[in-house]
């Protein structure tokens, strides 16, 4: 199958990839995975006292269209607050790395990562 | 007329716990009944008909001998099909799928052989314990959270085993 530059741009040198330490109060880990593929991704926030996601790491095992859009999330994740971030779409993650009909999944995988992450850092810190 | 059940094709129950060998044999049976052989002088229709027979042999076949595969057609047949393409929240089952990635990982770089012997083992040894609970559980009321949440696992070791195969046939090279 043929990956657009974008996706093999991503692949090739994922933004943002590592791991931060799960038990730091500041972070807020999002662990979700695609069971027809096999696909797991992990995805990290660390957020300061603002409410502003100062760091954003991920490791994904999957698809090279899984790891670019976890990548691309964690881009956009970078430097928005906790509710800008949760509005982030699969649908303009797919758009952005022109994904084809039968990759739309990994661009939802890379959502609810994202709503994950925030929800795990919001339950540690009461607000949910 | 309803398509008849995979199990029924084969005069099995629907059950999760299967002979392997008994389902092989009668499927290798089944399908020199429909052979394009025998229907070489039939008439089309009949040739036609044998072939779509074989078909479904094959599709049941391919289905019930896969443990995940089965899982998933027995699930489908009592409580109606699971969506494909899902996401997965089971937090510390992935945490352990992620590392053992991560070691399987290491294992190619030292192209290390016996440490995927002994990876496999373990897999294995997880998958059967996986099949253990399904086995136990997925025809209870009350249980079907638990037998959906048992399945997707199963996916994903079947997804992992089939890397540790690939990675086997690489190393072997």
């Amino acid at each position: 199958m043929a990956y657009s530059e974008k996706v093999i741009d991503h692949y090739e040198n994922p933004r943002n990839v590592g791991k931060m330490d799960a038990a730091d109060p500041d972070v807020g880990t999002g662990m979700v995975g695609a069971p027809a593929c096999g696909d797991v991704m992990r995805l990290q926030i660390k957020v300061n006292e603002q409410g502003v996601i100062e760091d954003a790491k991920f490791k994904t095992y999957g698809c090279g269209s899984a790891i670019a859009s976890s990548s691309l999330a964690t881009e956009w994740m970078k430097g928005k607050t906790l509710d800008e971030a949760e509005t982030i779409k699969n649908t303009t993650i797919a758009e952005e790395l022109a994904l084809p009909p039968v990759k739309i999944h990994c661009s939802v995988l890379a959502e609810d990562a994202i709503k994950a992450a925030v929800r795990d850092y919001k339950q540690k810190k009461g607000l949910l | 007329m309803g398509k008849p059940c995979h199990f029924a094709l084969f005069d099995l129950q629907p059950a999760f716990r299967l002979d392997l060998d008994q389902l092989a044999a009668r499927y290798r049976e089944r399908v020199r009944d429909v052979h394009p052989d025998r229907f070489a002088d039939a008439p089309q229709a009949e040739q036609r008909r044998a072939l779509e027979q074989a078909a479904q042999l094959n599709d049941a076949y391919q289905t019930l001998k896969s443990a995940p595969r089965r899982a998933l057609y027995l699930l489908a047949l009592q409580g109606g099909e699971l969506p494909l393409e899902t996401t997965v929240q089971d937090p510390d089952f992935l945490l352990q799928q992620m590392q053992w990635r991560e070691e399987l990982e290491e294992l190619q770089d030292q192209a290390d052989l016996e440490g995927v012997a002994v990876f496999k083992r373990r897999l294995k040894d997880a998958q059967g314990e996986v099949e253990t609970r399904f086995a136990a559980c997925w025809d209870l009321p009350g249980q079907r959270d638990e037998a959906e949440r048992l399945v997707r696992r199963l996916q994903f070791l079947d997804k992992l085993s089939q890397e540790v195969r690939q990675l086997e046939e690489r190393l072997d090279d």
